[in-house]
């Protein structure tokens, strides 16, 4: 593991998300109700919705074009739709957010 | 009329005839014969009556009355001696009877294991309510003992009434545990378990070699030597169709009377059904499948197209307090898999048999609350791989904890409003249903909740429901979301009523599923909220969909558009040149609506804060193209250019849009103002249009041109500018404080009546309180949120929250 | 014409009502509702009065956690005795309604004592196994008293050890037919005829089992209500299915399922919606939102395992 401090948890809205830039791609970092933090992909596989700035709720984000539902522990889509997004290990540590470098290294490998 | 014989007054022909004289009354003049000296009564209620938590009479299905008026001949009592075919009559013991049609319905008789005593008096079978009444008397006598032969589901229940009735029972069962053909070992074993601690004794492998007695039962020896007493023997190992008069007639036979999918024999005048018949090489003895008989015969004899079906059955056992399903195949074997789940402690139970991606067999011993729905994807082959992680724990399992959806009502004080409309409290309500009001109408004759606009029937049908219990039946209506059982109507009401002033507060007083809503229901109660608690409520950005939240509209490649306002349509020099600046600078492509503005599609998200600081350095704010708000206000040139305008429409419209601009609606509202009746403003198909005429302005409301066209109806016309601003400011107020959201006007207006919105508002001083309480929410919500986001530290959010290329890329 | 036999006043039961731990200290018993009928005195002074633990009925019932008999009030510990006295009532059961360790109510009926008013109410206690009658009134029923004092049942015997075997409160229909021979024979001259047994749970796990028996003249009750509210039979949405039933005005009340699914309420949803919402008895008269127009009903929840596994109810 190679944590990455990405930023403090107050700069995450709550029931919200940010953008984080990697050269794998664009990562959305959400923070959920209770102050969980999760981190997927940014991109719908539905039409490439951006995830960041869908409605967060319990521990699911929509996609704001088209209403796709993902569970942000697995990264399933919920209900009739079909899809996945890839997660990330994602930690908090004393309110800073920690994003795992090594996952991301993985994926721009992959 | 057809003659129609029936021979055995079941529970399968009593539903055949009951379908019967329901598909084709009058069709047949039907003669019912009956060996048992009674009409049908529902035989697989006979245990409860057996144990006396049932009475014969309440098990009577149809009783002497019913054959009565359904012109029925009975002869019950009598038996059936022989049919002949060749002249197509029923002999009987009292005479013969002619048919053109015949059904056999003789059912089927117990088996009795032929071993020495079998005939000895005391030796019961349990099929009938005479051998019911025998054991019953048998169980009168003080110390009596019972040994009941077969450990299947009537054996069992046998068992259970006997010994509740005080007797010393004893269950012997040939195989290596109770009740094999529905249960598996486990099952078997707790239910063998629960028996006992009833008192009764279970022996297994035990093999009865003989019944013996002086002139009556008093012992029964076992193969291993066991000699056990018994005053009364109960056989019940199983059933055999009853097809001697079938045979005799030479009726094709096999292990029951032959039938084929319309339940014709092999005489296609004669039928038959039930657990005489058998059907593809099945033979019958659950209720299920007979009822499916019986509807198909009478189909058939209906003339009417039908065919049975085998399908999976279920089965329960009717003990009090003995929880036990099974249904379908939970035979293990190859490519099948089991999933199990025991809770040791509550004496749980459950499994499930999975073939082929599919449900097929289902055992649950003590919680056998999902047992029918399990059944369901049995017989409906559903897919079950999706959910097969969970399956086991039932329908329920993907919600979150149970709400109480009528709580939030029942927790109303009797103070509380219900209907804001005629100011009826929920007290009042109740009131009137001591008074002996029990239905929604006699509610609104009384109190005239819910007379008016309409809005709170929901929860007035609640209130009736929890003060008249399952008395009431609730209407079904269709709640906000799976998060909640309420409608938006009794979401709104509920707010008002309870003053709840935040979303945690709906989501807890009012019973959510989920811990904090989902899309659908979160933007509907923030604007809720915003709505009727201005001062209170902050806007929740992390509630609005995407274009709300950034203020601008996401494009299908995520970047954005930009549109400032242009008051009335009307714009400048230097507007226009601020615009040509911002569209090089961002790259944007430039797009002139249908609204009277100008679009700037194409830009980033990041970029958003600088081109709005951008535009506001212009004097230009944002044009809420992408709310569900005031949108814009469609104007033409009116009187001071046009030859035919009649009034100042372009003064009026920007008048307008400078009052409701950055207000917050159920759906967007698009205004249009026309300075003449030709309407080159398009007026009369906006939410709100305006039409000037030399008298005043006509306004007209619910107007569409969106995927519905509407044309727009008359509020009202009035004289001055000054009214009809003062009338548009007001019905945007009604309208906010009442619509469900995502309702347009017009939409709303169908289903509260135009004329209740005029009677509203013509009531000076009611339409003075809703422009006031507007102007106190647009005191909070009248600002360019361009503005505030273009600030440095709100802007940040614009930006990702990190940028890691550069680190991986080390 | 059947008002005559339709009338409240011959009732068995004259007086129920419902005591809670107040809502502050939760150190005394408070009556949150009752029906007395015409018995205004004895309301008024009910309405003063609160329970210590151990103080009064039932103060007692919560402090020894098991239902208990009280005949005749002069001299014991009854608190009302005077008002008691005045209003004819001679006779008391309190039944204490537990969840788990906490108490939720208290359930107290009174009644009447004189020689036309026949019917039981008894308590029994499991001992080994074996159930006991640990007391009960009978009004005018002194053969079917003495006899129940000199009958035992075991486990899974007669509707005592019947509700303590299956755990389920139980609705016997013909109490003069072979309810367990001697007793039977007398509840048939007694004019017995319906018997509703419940279980009744307290903390440390004795075992209690209510049976309250109805005679047609004096009925205890015309309409029998068997709720059956456990998640093992209703699922994770909290409900309660009519599991049987019986009523002088609407007959048999149980479905065969089989055929048409159960009366269902949700929390909330009626008196017995309510019982489910709150643990709490509820006792009501002259609500005219009542099932088949009666005029009083006396709903009883019974409490297993941390959920409210069943409701009984009875209406006159």
């Amino acid at each position: 593991m190679n944590w990455i401090d990405i930023g403090h948890i107050d700069d995450v809205p709550l029931r919200g998300a940010r953008l984080v830039k990697t050269s794998a791609g664009c990562i959305a970092v959400f923070r959920t109700g209770k102050d969980e933090v999760f981190a997927a992909s940014d991109t719908c596989p539905h039409k490439g919705g951006p995830l960041s700035e869908g409605i967060v709720h319990g521990q699911k984000v929509t996609c704001p074009l088209h209403n796709m539902v993902f569970d942000l522990n697995t990264g399933a889509a919920q209900g009739a739709d079909e899809g996945q997004i890839p997660t990330y290990p994602v930690r908090l540590d004393g309110g800073r957010i920690l994003l795992d470098g090594d996952a991301l290294a993985n994926r721009s490998a992959a | 009329m057809q003659k129609l014989v029936v021979i055995g007054a079941g529970m399968a022909t009593g539903r055949a005839l009951e379908h019967l004289l329901d598909t084709a009354p009058g069709a047949y003049d039907i003669t019912l014969f009956n060996a048992e000296p009674r009409g049908n009564y529902n035989r697989i209620m006979l245990s409860p009556v057996l144990s006396g938590e049932k009475s014969y009479e309440e098990i009577v299905t149809h009783d002497a009355d019913w054959y009565e008026e359904n012109g029925i001949t009975c002869r019950f009592g009598e038996k059936v001696v022989s049919i002949d075919r060749e002249r197509k009559v029923v002999v009987g013991e009292q005479g013969e009877v002619a048919y053109d049609k015949l059904i056999f319905g003789t059912g089927s008789s117990p088996f009795i294991i032929p071993v020495p005593g079998h005939d000895l008096p005391g030796v019961v079978a349990y099929r009938d309510l005479e051998d019911t009444n025998a054991m019953i008397e048998a169980a009168g006598k003080p110390g009596a003992r019972a040994v009941v032969i077969g450990g299947g589901l009537l054996g069992l229940e046998a068992a259970a009434g006997l010994r509740l009735r005080g007797m010393e029972v004893t269950v012997l069962h040939l195989m290596g545990h109770l009740m094999e053909r529905q249960l598996d070992e486990a099952a078997g074993y707790l239910l063998k378990k629960d028996l006992e601690s009833r008192g009764i004794e279970v022996r297994l492998e035990a093999a009865t070699n003989e019944i013996s007695g002086d002139g009556k039962v008093e012992r029964v020896l076992l193969e291993d030597g066991t000699v056990l007493d018994a005053d009364i023997v109960v056989m019940s190992v199983g059933i055999r169709p009853a097809i001697g008069l079938a045979k005799d007639a030479g009726l094709d036979c096999g292990r029951a009377l032959k039938v084929d999918a319309q339940m014709q024999t092999s005489d296609p005048d004669i039928y038959a059904l039930g657990e005489c018949v058998e059907f593809d090489g099945n033979v019958f003895g659950l209720v299920a499948p007979l009822y499916d008989q019986a509807k198909v015969l009478a189909k058939t004899l209906a003339g009417e197209a039908d065919a049975f079906v085998m399908k999976q059955l279920s089965t329960k056992l009717k003990v009090t307090g003995c929880d036990l399903f099974s249904a379908g195949d939970f035979a293990g074997g190859e490519g099948r898999e089991d999933i199990v789940y025991r809770d040791p402690a509550r004496g749980i139970y459950k499994r499930l048999v999975i073939e082929d991606d599919q449900l097929i067999g289902a055992v649950m011993y003590g919680d056998t609350a999902d047992g029918n729905w399990f059944f369901g994807l049995i017989k409906d082959g559903t897919d079950i791989s999706e959910m097969r992680e969970t399956l086991i724990f039932g329908p329920a399992y993907q919600g979150g904890a149970a709400a109480d959806p009528l709580s939030a009502v029942a927790a109303l004080p009797p103070d509380a409003e219900i209907c804001g409309c005629n100011g009826v409290c929920k007290g009042d309500i109740t009131a009137a249903i001591e008074g002996g009001a029990t239905d929604l109408g006699a509610i609104r004759a009384q109190t005239k909740a819910s007379a008016s606009c309409g809005t709170c029937t929901g929860l007035v049908e609640q209130v009736l429901s929890v003060a008249l219990g399952d008395d009431f039946v609730m209407p079904t209506a269709q709640p906000v979301c799976g998060c909640t059982d309420l409608t938006h109507e009794d979401v709104r009401r509920l707010i008002k009523a309870r003053e709840l002033k935040s979303q945690p507060a709906v989501w807890q007083e009012l019973g959510w599923t989920t811990p904090n809503g989902c899309h659908v229901c979160r933007p509907a109660v923030n604007f809720y909220l915003l709505a009727d608690w201005p001062l209170e409520y902050r806007d929740d950005p992390q509630s609005r969909f995407v274009n709300e939240r950034n203020h601008a509209n996401i494009q299908k490649d995520g970047t954005y558009s930009v549109m400032p306002r242009m008051w009335g349509g009307m714009t400048d020099a230097n507007e226009l040149r601020a615009i040509a600046d911002a569209a090089d600078k961002y790259g944007a492509t430039v797009k002139v609506t249908g609204g009277q503005r100008i679009d700037l599609l194409g830009v980033k998200k990041e970029d958003l804060p600088a081109i709005w600081a951008d535009l506001n350095g212009a004097g230009m704010v944002s044009g809420h193209a992408y709310t569900k708000g005031l949108r814009t206000v469609k104007t033409c040139v009116g009187k001071d250019w046009c030859r035919f305008g009649t009034q100042d429409s372009t003064g009026l419209g920007i008048a307008l849009e400078k009052r409701l601009w950055g207000s917050w609606t159920p759906h967007k509202v698009k205004l249009g103002v026309s300075g003449c009746p030709r309407n080159c403003a398009e007026a009369t198909c906006k939410d709100i249009g305006i039409v000037c005429v030399d008298s005043g302005y006509q306004i007209g409301v619910g107007g569409a041109a969106g995927m519905d066209v509407k044309e727009v109806e008359r509020l009202v016309d009035v004289k001055t500018e000054e009214e009809a601003i003062e009338w548009v400011v007001a019905f945007v107020q009604l309208y906010r404080e009442h619509a469900k959201y995502l309702d347009r006007a017009y939409k709303w207006l169908g289903k509260v009546g135009l004329e209740w919105v005029q009677e509203v508002l013509a009531d000076d001083a009611e339409r003075a309180a809703l422009v006031e309480r507007f102007d106190l929410s647009q005191s909070v919500y009248q600002t360019d949120p361009w503005a505030e986001r273009a600030e440095p530290e709100a802007a940040r959010r614009f930006q990702p929250l990190a940028d890691l290329t550069l680190e991986a890329a080390e | 014409m059947d008002t005559a036999i339709d009338s409240v006043t011959d009732t068995f039961i004259q007086v129920s009502e419902v005591w809670v731990p107040d809502t502050e200290t939760g150190e005394t018993l408070v009556l949150a509702e009752g029906s007395y009928g015409e018995l205004a005195g004895f309301e008024a002074a009910s309405r003063r009065e609160s329970f210590a633990k151990g103080e009064g009925l039932p103060g007692k019932a919560w402090a020894e956690a098991r239902p208990v008999v009280l005949k005749g009030f002069d001299g014991s510990y009854f608190k009302r005795t005077e008002a008691a006295r005045e209003a004819g009532l001679t006779a008391a059961v309190a039944v204490p309604v537990f969840d788990g360790d906490t108490l939720n109510a208290v359930l107290v009926v009174l009644c009447g004592d004189d020689d036309t008013r026949t019917g039981a109410i008894e308590v029994w206690a499991d001992t080994d196994g074996l159930l006991m009658l640990d007391d009960g009134y009978y009004g005018a029923a002194k053969h079917f008293e003495w006899v129940s004092q000199h009958t035992h049942f075991p486990r899974g015997q007669g509707l005592p050890g019947g509700v303590r075997a299956s755990h389920t409160p139980m609705l016997m229909r013909d109490l003069g037919s072979g309810y367990r021979f001697i007793r039977a024979d007398s509840a048939g001259k007694a004019g017995l005829t319906t018997g509703l047994g419940l279980p009744v749970p307290v903390p440390g796990g004795a075992g209690y089992v209510l049976t309250l028996l109805s005679a047609r003249g004096t009925p205890i009750a015309r309409r029998f209500e068997l709720w059956d509210a456990r998640s093992v039979k209703v699922g994770r949405d909290r409900a309660a299915v009519l599991a049987d039933g019986v009523c002088q005005r609407e007959g048999p009340l149980w479905t065969d399922d089989t055929q048409e699914p159960p009366r269902r309420v949700a929390p909330w949803q009626g008196q017995i919606g309510k019982v489910l919402a709150t643990g709490v008895p509820v006792v009501t008269s002259g609500n005219p939102g009542l099932s088949a127009g009666y005029e009083t009903m006396v709903a009883l929840p019974i409490h297993d395992d941390g959920e409210i596994a069943h409701i009984v109810a009875w209406y006159c």
